[in-house]
This record gives C-alpha cells, sequence and structure tokens, in this order.
C-alpha cells in the first residue's frame, strides 16, 4: 500500500502523448526563468544570423585617435569602449556567432560520437559494451580543458580546433547517457516482444530507445551547450581559442585581464555579463526541461507538516482506550485549488491487550490514519480536524520534540517494505541499538547486549553474528524480523504494524504473524495491525475497523463482522477471499470498478457505485458514522434493512 | 577493506597506461600532419636545430619501440627535455610549477567540498524554504561563470580596492607560510566558488532523495531526533553519489585553474602548457599530460576508496 506515500497519484494519470506536450509547454511557460532564458536565447541567434540589425556600429573599428577608450557607458557607446576605442555593445553582440559557432562544432561532433557509440555499446553488450565504456571513461575522467589542449596542439591554436577537442571531450557525455537508456530499454519486455516478432534492429531503436532516449538528450543539450561556451570562453581567454582581435567573449576578457585593474571593472562587465548570461540560460533552460518533464519533489520525511489549526471534536475519547482517534480529517493542499482530503472523519480506538485489525483496499486510507495518528502525516498533508490520545495523554498537537520521547519508546511501528526501512548504509545492529540508546540508559555496550538478544528473540539465527551484517545481507523475512525487533526493543505498549507481510513470500507471512501472536500472547502488548488481506485478520485480531476510501465503513468483533457484516463493502471483501469460494464453477468474485480517487469523491456514499444495493439516496447523500454499541459502528443508509440478506452463509471459516 | 583498497590501487594501472597511450599519440598525431622539428625550429630551421629535434623525439625507430621506450622513461621519471631548450628537463620545469598549482587546487577543494556539504545539507532541511532557494539560484548563477571571471571580480574588489590582498603573484611556501596563503587564497576561492556550488546542489539534491526515503522515516518513527536523521541516516547515503561528482570536479578543476593562474600572474603549470602549445613544445606538453592524469588517477582512486568506505554493498562485493 503505497498510497499513504504519494497521495495524489490521480496528477500522474496516464495522459495521451498530445496532452502531455502541451503539459510539457504549458509548465514551460509558467517558469518564469525559463522564459527569460528562451528570450536570451533567442535574442542570442538573432545576433548570430543577423548581428547588424542588432549592433549598428562596426566590432572592430576603433579610435585612432585613442580619445574614446576605455569609456563606461553612455548614449553613443550603450556597453562603453574598449582600450582600442571600439563599441562594446556591438562586439559583444558580434561575440554571439563565435559562441554559437563553438556550440555548433563541438555539438555535432559530441553527439554525432556520443549517440551512435552509446546506442552501439548498448545494444551489444558483454565485452564489446565494457571495453567501449572503460576507454569512454577514461576520456570522461581527464580536465576537458587538457584534451583541449592536446587536439590544439596536434591541430595547431584556432577556436575551431580547440572547439574539436572539447567535442570529442563531450561526446563522453552523451556515450553515457544513451548507453545507460539504451541498456534499460533493451531489458524491457516490449523490446524482447519486438525483438522475437522479427523487428530489424533499426526499427526497435527507432521505435523504442529513441522515445525514451529523447527527453535525457534535450536536457543533456541545453546543459552541454553552456559547457561548451565556457570552455570555449576559458580557452580563447588562455589565447589557445579564437583569434586575438576576435569579438570573442573569452579574447576580450583576455584583452582586458590586465588593464581591468587600472581603468575600473567595468571593462570585463559586458564580455563576462553575456558569458554568464548565456551560460546560465542554456542551464536554466536544461533544468526547466528537466522539471517540466517529470514530477517535483518538494517534501521529504522529515518535513513536519505545517501546523494549521485543527478543530477539535465533540466526539468523546473512550476512557479505557490506549490510542483512541476521534473523527480525524487530513487534507493535503493541491497547487492553488481546493485541498484534497485524503481522510474523512476516521474515529478508532485500541484497548490495552487487543489486537486491532485495519482492512481495506489500497488507497482507503488505512496507513495514513495511522501515521498521522503518530503525527507521522507526510509533508505537504495535514490534520485538519480530530483529536488523538494515546496512553491517557492528548497527542493531537504535540511537538517535534515530545514525539520523538514516544515514538519508539511506547509505540513500535512495523512497516510494510522490511528492506527498504532499514538503512542501506548502517549495520543492523546499529540500527536496532538506536531506540535503546535515545529511551533507555544503556550504555554502548549493555544496548548491543540487548540487541543481539532482541534478535535471538525474534529467531534471527546466530544473532551474534548477523548484528554486525548490514541490511543488504538479509533476506526479506529475516529483515522483517530485524524490524520488529526494534520494534520491539523499548517493550512498547502498542505495536502498530502496517501491511508486515505483505512483501514477503507465502511461506514467511505465516511465520512472521505467528511471531507477532507469541509477542501478543507473552508480552500483552497492544497491536494495530494494518492490511488488505482480511485471512490476516482472522487470524490475529480480536477485533476489525473496515475502511473504505477514506472513511472508517465499519467497525466490531472480528467474530461478528465475519458471520454477520452490516455493510457492502465489508461483505464484498468477505467473498473475495479465497477461503470463502465454494470450489463450484463460479470465478472468484471480484469487486468491480476501483476505489475512487481522493480528488473525485462520489457526492453520496462513496461506495455507492460500485455497491450492488445502492439507492438514490446513497448516491446524493453520504451516510453518517452510526455507533451501534461501544465499539461497533457501521456507514450504511440501509444497514438494518440488509442484515440478513448480508448474512454470511459462511460458517466453516477457522475464526 | 585493505583487499578492496589493493584491488583499486591495481585497477588504476590499466587507467595510466591508457593515459600514457593518448600522450603519446600527441607527437605521433602531430609527425603525421607534418614535422615537428619544422615547426618547433621556425620556417628557416637550420639541419642542426632539426636534427637534434628528432634526436629527442626518438624519430628514428619504429613507432612501438619508441613507445616502450619512451614509456620506460616516463615510469623512472625522465619525461625528456625541452623543445625549445634543449638542456633544460621537463621534469625540472614541471617540478618548479607544480606546487603553485597544487596549492591552489587543494585549497579551492578544501573550500569548495566542505562548504559545498555544509550549504548543500542546510537547503536540503527545508526544500523549497527561503534559504533553499536563496541558495539554488545563487549556486545556478555561480556554476555558470568561469573561475577566471570570478577571480577578476575577487581580485578588484578584495585586492585592488581594499587591498586586502596583493593583486598578482606567488609567493612560495619556503620564502613564507603566510605570504604564501595571502597569494593562494583570492585564486583558490576563484577555483572553489564552481566546485561548492556543484557540490551543494548534488548533496541538496541526494539528501532531498534520502530523507524521502522509507528508511528515514521509520528512523523517526523510532524516535530518532532531526540533527541525527540527517547527519547518521541520510548523509552517509547521499554522500555516495556526491562523491562522484566531487571527483568529476576535482578533475575538472585541474583543468580549469590554468587560467585562473593567468588572471593572477601566477607562473604554475597554466602558463607552462599554454606557452607549450603555442610554441609546439610538444615534450612539455606531454610531461604536463603525464602529471595532470597522474593527479587524476590519484583523485580516481580517492573516489573509489571513499566509495568502499560509504557502501557496504561495493566495499563487500570484492
Amino acid at each position: 500500500m503505497t498510497a499513504a506515500h504519494s497521495p495524489v497519484e490521480a496528477e500522474a494519470l496516464p495522459d495521451k502523448p498530445q496532452s502531455q506536450r502541451r503539459r510539457f509547454w504549458r509548465r514551460m511557460f509558467r517558469n518564469p526563468l525559463a522564459v527569460l532564458s528562451m528570450l536570451w536565447i533567442a535574442f542570442l541567434v538573432l545576433s548570430w544570423i543577423w548581428p547588424e540589425l542588432v549592433a549598428t556600429k562596426d566590432p572592430f573599428k576603433g579610435d585612432p585617435t585613442l580619445q574614446d577608450i576605455f569609456l563606461t557607458p553612455n548614449g553613443e557607446y550603450w556597453l562603453g569602449t574598449d582600450g582600442f576605442g571600439r563599441d562594446y555593445f556591438s562586439r559583444v553582440i558580434h561575440g554571439a556567432g563565435f559562441a554559437f559557432q563553438s556550440i555548433f562544432i563541438a555539438m555535432s561532433i559530441a553527439v554525432g560520437i556520443g549517440v551512435p557509440l552509446g546506442l552501439f555499446s548498448g545494444w551489444r553488450g558483454g565485452r564489446i559494451d565494457r571495453t567501449i565504456m572503460w576507454f569512454n571513461d577514461v576520456i570522461f575522467s581527464l580536465p576537458i580543458v587538457l584534451l583541449a589542449f592536446a587536439v590544439v596542439i596536434v591541430l595547431t591554436p584556432s577556436l575551431n580546433s580547440a572547439m574539436v577537442g572539447v567535442g570529442i571531450a563531450m561526446s563522453t557525455r552523451f556515450t553515457r547517457l544513451t548507453r545507460a537508456v539504451t541498456l534499460a530499454e533493451k531489458e524491457e519486455l516490449y523490446v524482447d516482444a519486438a525483438r522475437i516478432t522479427g523487428l530489424s534492429t533499426p526499427t526497435i531503436l527507432r521505435r523504442y530507445i529513441a522515445p525514451n532516449l529523447l527527453p535525457s538528450l534535450i536536457v543533456q543539450f541545453a546543459i552541454i551547450a553552456g559547457a561548451i561556451i565556457l570552455i570555449g570562453a576559458t580557452l580563447s581567454f588562455l589565447g589557445v581559442g579564437a583569434n586575438l582581435d576576435d569579438p570573442d567573449w573569452g579574447v576580450m576578457l583576455s584583452r582586458s585581464r590586465v588593464e581591468f585593474r587600472r581603468v575600473g571593472i567595468w571593462q570585463i562587465v559586458p564580455p563576462a555579463g553575456a558569458l554568464v548570461l548565456t551560460v546560465l540560460s542554456f542551464n536554466l533552460l536544461g533544468d526547466a526541461i528537466r522539471d517540466s518533464l517529470g514530477r517535483d519533489k518538494t517534501s521529504n520525511a522529515l518535513t513536519v507538516s505545517k501546523r494549521v489549526s485543527i478543530t477539535p471534536t465533540d466526539r468523546p475519547h473512550r476512557e479505557d482506550s490506549l490510542l483512541s482517534i476521534r473523527t480525524m480529517d487530513v487534507e493535503f493542499p493541491t497547487g492553488g485549488g481546493d485541498p484534497v482530503q485524503i481522510l474523512n472523519g476516521v474515529s478508532m480506538a485500541v484497548q490495552p491487550g487487543e489486537t486491532l485489525g485495519v482492512v481495506g483496499e489500497s488507497g482507503s486510507g488505512k496507513s495514513m490514519t495511522v501515521l498521522s495518528a503518530l503525527g507521522l502525516t507526510p509533508a505537504p498533508g495535514r490534520m485538519t480536524r480530530g483529536s488523538v490520545k494515546f496512553d491517557g495523554q492528548d497527542v493531537t498537537s504535540i511537538s517535534e520534540r515530545e514525539w520523538q520521547k514516544i515514538r519508539g519508546k511506547d509505540i513500535g511501528v512495523i512497516f510494510q517494505e522490511p528492506i527498504a526501512v532499514l538503512n542501506p548504509a548502517l549495520k543492523v545492529g546499529r540500527q536496532i541499538m538506536e531506540p535503546l540508546l535515545l529511551h533507555t540508559d544503556m550504555d554502548k555496550k549493555a544496548a548491543r547486549e540487548r540487541a543481539v538478544e532482541l534478535l535471538a528473540e525474534v529467531k534471527v539465527p546466530d544473532p551474534r553474528r548477523r548484528i554486525d551484517q548490514y541490511p543488504h545481507e538479509f533476506s526479506g523475512g529475516m529483515a522483517q524480523r530485524v524490524g520488529i525487533a526494534m520494534a520491539l526493543a523499548c517493550s512498547p505498549k502498542l505495536l502498530i504494524a502496517d501491511e508486515p507481510t505483505t512483501a514477503l513470500d507465502v511461506t514467511v507471512q505465516g511465520q512472521i504473524l505467528d511471531l507477532l501472536m507469541e509477542i501478543q500472547e507473552e508480552r500483552g502488548t497492544s497491536i494495530v495491525i494494518i492490511t488488505h488481506d482480511l485471512g490476516v485478520i482472522a487470524e490475529v485480531a480480536d477485533r476489525v475497523i473496515v475502511m473504505y476510501g477514506g472513511q472508517v465503513v465499519e467497525g466490531g468483533a472480528v467474530d461478528d463482522i465475519f458471520l454477520r457484516p452490516r455493510h457492502p463493502y465489508t461483505k464484498a471483501l468477505l467473498d473475495t477471499m479465497p477461503q470463502n469460494h465454494h470450489g463450484d464453477d463460479s470465478p472468484l468474485a471480484v469487486i468491480p470498478g476501483v476505489v475512487p480517487s481522493p480528488t473525485d469523491w462520489p457526492a453520496g456514499c462513496r461506495f455507492a457505485p460500485r455497491c450492488e444495493h445502492a439507492t438514490d439516496r446513497c448516491r446524493d447523500e453520504l451516510p453518517g458514522l452510526e455507533v451501534l454499541a461501544p465499539g461497533e459502528v457501521v456507514r450504511c443508509h440501509h444497514h438494518g434493512e440488509l442484515r440478513e440478506l448480508l448474512a454470511s452463509e459462511w460458517t466453516e471459516v477457522t475464526l | 577493506m585493505a583487499k578492496y583498497i589493493a584491488f583499486r590501487v591495481l585497477a588504476t594501472i590499466p587507467l595510466l597506461l591508457a593515459i600514457a597511450v593518448l600522450t603519446f599519440g600527441i607527437s605521433v598525431a602531430m609527425e603525421g600532419r607534418g614535422s615537428i622539428a619544422v615547426s618547433v625550429c621556425g620556417e628557416g630551421a637550420t639541419q642542426e636545430c632539426v636534427t637534434e629535434v628528432e634526436a629527442a623525439l626518438g624519430l628514428d625507430d619504429p613507432l612501438p619501440t619508441r613507445f616502450v621506450n619512451w614509456l620506460g622513461d616516463v615510469v623512472q621519471g625522465d619525461l625528456g627535455t625541452s623543445l625549445s631548450n634543449r638542456n633544460q628537463l621537463v621534469g625540472d620545469l614541471i617540478g618548479e610549477r607544480i606546487w603553485p598549482t597544487l596549492s591552489i587546487v587543494s585549497l579551492s577543494l578544501l573550500i569548495g567540498i566542505s562548504l559545498g556539504m555544509f550549504f548543500g545539507i542546510s537547503a536540503a532541511i527545508r526544500p523549497g524554504g527561503l534559504l533553499d532557494r536563496t541558495l539554488s539560484i545563487v549556486a545556478a548563477s555561480v556554476i555558470a561563470a568561469p573561475g577566471f571571471i570570478l577571480g577578476m571580480l575577487l581580485s578588484w574588489w578584495l585586492a585592488v580596492r581594499w587591498g586586502w590582498f596583493d593583486p598578482v603573484g606567488y609567493v612560495s611556501m619556503g620564502e613564507s607560510t603566510s605570504g604564501w596563503l595571502k597569494s593562494i587564497t583570492l585564486p583558490g576561492i576563484a577555483l572553489a566558488l564552481p566546485t561548492l556550488a556543484i557540490v551543494q546542489r548534488q548533496l541538496r539534491s541526494s539528501m532531498a532523495n534520502a530523507l524521502q526515503s522509507r528508511y528515514v522515516l521509520a528512523a523517526r518513527a523510532r524516535g530518532v531526533r532531526s540533527s541525527k536523521l540527517i547527519v547518521s541516516h541520510a548523509l552517509p547515503n547521499a554522500m555516495i553519489p556526491t562523491i562522484t561528482v566531487i571527483g568529476f570536479r576535482a578533475a575538472a578543476a585541474i583543468g580549469l585553474t590554468v587560467a585562473v593562474e593567468v588572471v593572477f600572474g601566477i607562473r604554475g603549470m597554466g602558463e607552462l602548457l599554454v606557452t607549450s602549445i603555442v610554441n609546439r613544445n610538444v615534450t612539455v606538453l606531454q610531461g604536463g599530460m603525464i602529471v595532470v592524469g597522474l593527479a587524476v588517477a590519484t583523485v580516481n582512486l580517492l573516489v573509489d576508496i571513499s566509495y568502499g568506505f560509504l557502501n557496504p554493498k561495493v566495499r563487500l562485493e570484492k
């Protein structure tokens, strides 16, 4: 269940290529830096093609009387003059031609060598690929300036020979990129299929590889264009590029590199400004293209969600609950429109020593509920309504610092992907010791001993050796045992297990569930287990909460709900269990349709579009959560009438 | 780890050999385009000069013999003699010129990497925050400015206007340690600024990725403090791609320092190499390439070793 971590998936709905292109350009034009960069580059291109249109003065004609030299900007000379009295504005404008000539030569060589070589190397693979890439990396690792020197000494100094050297150096960047994309695409099944059906290699390259290569190539193109100008200017500045009289930006800087100290910094400003602006424009353009092609990231796991005023709730907490959540709303702000409500009025409670199951399809808000209850709402999401009480303390709006004292000590969390939640750079032992060192007064030695014990308790063989290993040396099942050991380290009162077995092999799943039940029996820990698998609930839970579309739709004792579900959704879930399949020829039941997207909740009951019992009332009016008895709730207009109809004919279940 | 380091050291040998082949290739390519001797001695070359240059290059022998002889000399530290002054050993020339260059590059890497890491981490803590946005604009602008332009700006304000530093010249460490440090400060900073910006950008983005990971969320669920999440959990993982980028930038800085030296009138490797190109003095350029190649190989080795320290997967495989 990943919905909790990419909550606004709706944005990534598959698009047609046309609308993708339109979205790309819309994003580009909405980015002011990208627009400015494009305008500046367009202006330079115009200056390159038709410099006389932009600059009226002769860039080579100086003042023979040497009166108008080293001038600062004025009405006659917009950007002042150089040491020969030549108009700086004209020279800078004519310099654009040298910059684009450099890009043209170096880029032709770089793309001309790099792309075919990368395609060939990636497509062939094996030893040829390794050899080519090894030589490529040797050239890649050498300074570009040095490679240009080597080419220049052979071809004699000129801007063109310098650009041959730069082009060869830059080709290694294109080889790497092209080869990486080709290699990745080659592994794809549809490319395999194309090969088997006998499509020729050029056709496959054109049809499958090129479309995936092009976006990254364009980004690289912009950034390398900037780098070419930068290195070209450096070489001209050193005197191994353009001629001494050319209005090339690097040469201009070289000519005033001594004089500026005497006559003032302005002497370097026109060429330096033009150079920096141009390189910056290409870089910004590259960044903007990349951002417009992909999705942006503005939050991380550290970002504590912005504090907003949380509307209190009038639903009282039960005094005896260990963790109690009351009418919780969680929202995600969108780029300007209304915020998307992920959770709506969610309430649940765990009693001491009890195992509560939370069940629902992906996207129903199960993980989001517990993460938000622990103050871990993934940013930019935030809780806007509700109240959370843990162990008698109101924790609804306590600070991150106060949470740090509770998390890991009184509440342990077990996650879904056991390998991904272990830090790959740190030894497993160090990670198990972490909560012990944070929350108890154990020293390192004692914590280490305790970590070994914990690993033994969760039945990891050879714990003394395993403790000094890294996560990548663990299998999924073993890693999950480590995760459980970490969660148990400080003997928490509450254990939250977020789909603890989903990512594991079926045989390992049983072992992990057995382990959780054992822990529960021995320590009397309360457990909240989140799952989409009713089989897991049947095996371990005392009570169950069923969630759908960010709401609780039913809750009660496991035995009651399995035998006499009140909500049509619960009934539908039960029918999809393989155990409930009666062995006749009928296919295994599935729930028609999909969970609605949070951006598009139905107006009435959220399950109505998929419910075979839905009426007009269901489609228009959202049913409230009805409390039938303490811990027994249902959200359905018709639960009374449907009571007998939904009652399960399935009795042989092992509860 | 020792085994891993030994393996990486051995792996640099083919790299050095490839650099040697490339370097040797320069004189072969030049010969292919016309006599080096004539271009070195000038149009009205005396026979004496031509014979001398050709002997220095050993042009009479077949190519493989020439390469083996040349490589043998290079390995023993004999880089030959300068073609423009036959009494001058290339090794001595480089020995004189390498210290300013080495000083500037080292200082720039020290400043660029440490401050780049500091600002990279600072920006990653609050993505999209004021500091992050400011730093990203500053970094983008600095990356677009070559070191020699930054050098001219620094020289104008800090040396010419305010007189804190000498605008030109290099003081060797032997003459005066404080003078040495003062003379390399401005060129060091000029070369460091783009490094700083590149490291900042890379670390900021890889930190952002690391902080979005499940293991950071899990550590936060164990009650780990934010400062510890950053330093102990996210940073070691974020450093892996950053180290690679630092290696590339270090190699680039070794090349780009030549232009910065010119701005500050420092007679280092930069001036030596540029002069050798203009005079077609190929033995000096080859010597320079060998030395720079050695430096690049050393940087690569350091990168590989730090990579092994940071990434247990890489270290344990070998």
